[in-house]
């Protein structure tokens, strides 16, 4: 238990830095990408915010337990065994949400593919980070 | 006897009300303006990662303007009341959004409330430059503004008055969108622009 909490602790800061950052340097970049962000789908007035930024630690603790749980599964080096990880969640976890989104939300194919690739690359390392910290 | 207490009468109304000055008066009478519905309105902002601009291409309702001279100032009565649904962003999304913002569903109507102007606006095609109060009722908060106008006439008589001036989403106490944590976030000011295009009635 201790190992599922401290690893998630490590992961969620390594992925808030990661992906908030790559998220800030997107926006700074690449605007364009982010015009259809100016949705009232998307929350506006701020209150949410928190909520927001705990996403990579809830993110990474509910990862922490599935490693924890399936590590014996992910086998190599810790490179493989992240992106192995990290195809597993997106098949399993994200695409049927990604789909169900697209289906019943007024979103752009561009804007639940980036979401897809964006949940990709988070799961990618933080399994690598666990297969570190908790082989 | 009857024909005595009808001169005693008028006199009475003389003295009651010849020394009362015209509330409104501007040389002899007042001017009306009918605004026509080929009126707009328009808002410009910017986001740190985009600009918008934001219209109501046409006024759907038949107004009028009161150009009076006060006491001190000269006196442009008379309101305009734009309906926050008309507002088109050029972009069915960000329209949506825009719409929210201002508490559409809440607050239906813009309220822009003429009140005075700087000076009497010489009618010509060159456009006169004066300015003018107004108060800007949004979102259930009202403001006063002075803004700047242009004044002018065209060939076929239409008066032409456009103010502009700019805003801030705070001074009617609305918060601008922000998405993604602050992220993406909409600046405080917007540039109000209006177009009135109007007959003079007399």
């Amino acid at each position: 238990m201790k190992k599922i909490i401290v690893s998630g602790f490590i992961t969620g800061c390594i992925l808030f830095v990661f992906s908030y950052g790559g998220l800030y340097l997107a926006v700074k970049y690449f605007p364009s990408l982010f015009t259809e962000y100016f949705n009232p789908l998307f929350n506006s007035d701020g209150s949410r915010d928190v909520l927001f930024y705990m996403h990579a630690f809830i993110f990474s603790f509910a990862l922490s337990w599935f490693w924890d749980r399936f590590k014996a599964l992910f086998k190599g080096v810790f490179i493989l065994r992240g992106i192995e990880f990290g195809l597993v969640y997106s098949v399993i976890a994200l695409l049927p949400v990604m789909w169900i989104s697209f289906s019943a939300l007024d979103i752009t194919v561009a804007m639940v593919s980036s979401w897809f690739i964006y949940g990709l690359i988070q799961a990618t390392v933080a399994g690598m980070v666990f297969a570190k910290l908790n082989p | 006897m009857l024909h005595r207490n009808i001169v005693c009468m008028a006199a009475l109304f003389v003295l009651l009300t010849g020394f009362v000055k015209p509330r409104n008066f501007m040389m002899g009478n007042e001017k009306k303006w009918l605004i026509s519905e080929s009126s707009s309105l328009s808002v410009n902002g910017t986001t740190n990662i985009n600009k918008f601009a934001c219209d109501i291409p046409a006024y759907d309702q038949t107004d009028t303007l009161t150009l009076s001279r006060g006491n001190k100032e000269i006196i442009l009565s008379g309101d305009i009341r734009l309906k926050i649904q008309s507002f088109d962003c050029h972009n069915s999304i960000m329209t949506h959004d825009l719409r929210k913002t201002l508490k559409e569903k809440e607050f239906p109507r813009l309220h822009i409330r003429f009140l005075s102007l700087s000076d009497i606006p010489e009618l010509t095609i060159k456009p006169a430059m004066i300015t003018g109060f107004v108060d800007i009722e949004l979102a259930g908060a009202a403001k006063r503004f002075q803004v700047n106008y242009q004044v002018s006439i065209d060939a076929q008589k239409n008066i032409h008055l456009l103010g502009s001036r700019d805003i801030n989403f705070s001074d009617f106490n609305l918060i601008p969108p922000r998405k993604l944590g602050g992220m993406i976030k909409t600046n405080d000011k917007l540039s109000v622009a209006f177009h009135l295009k109007m007959k003079a009635l007399n």
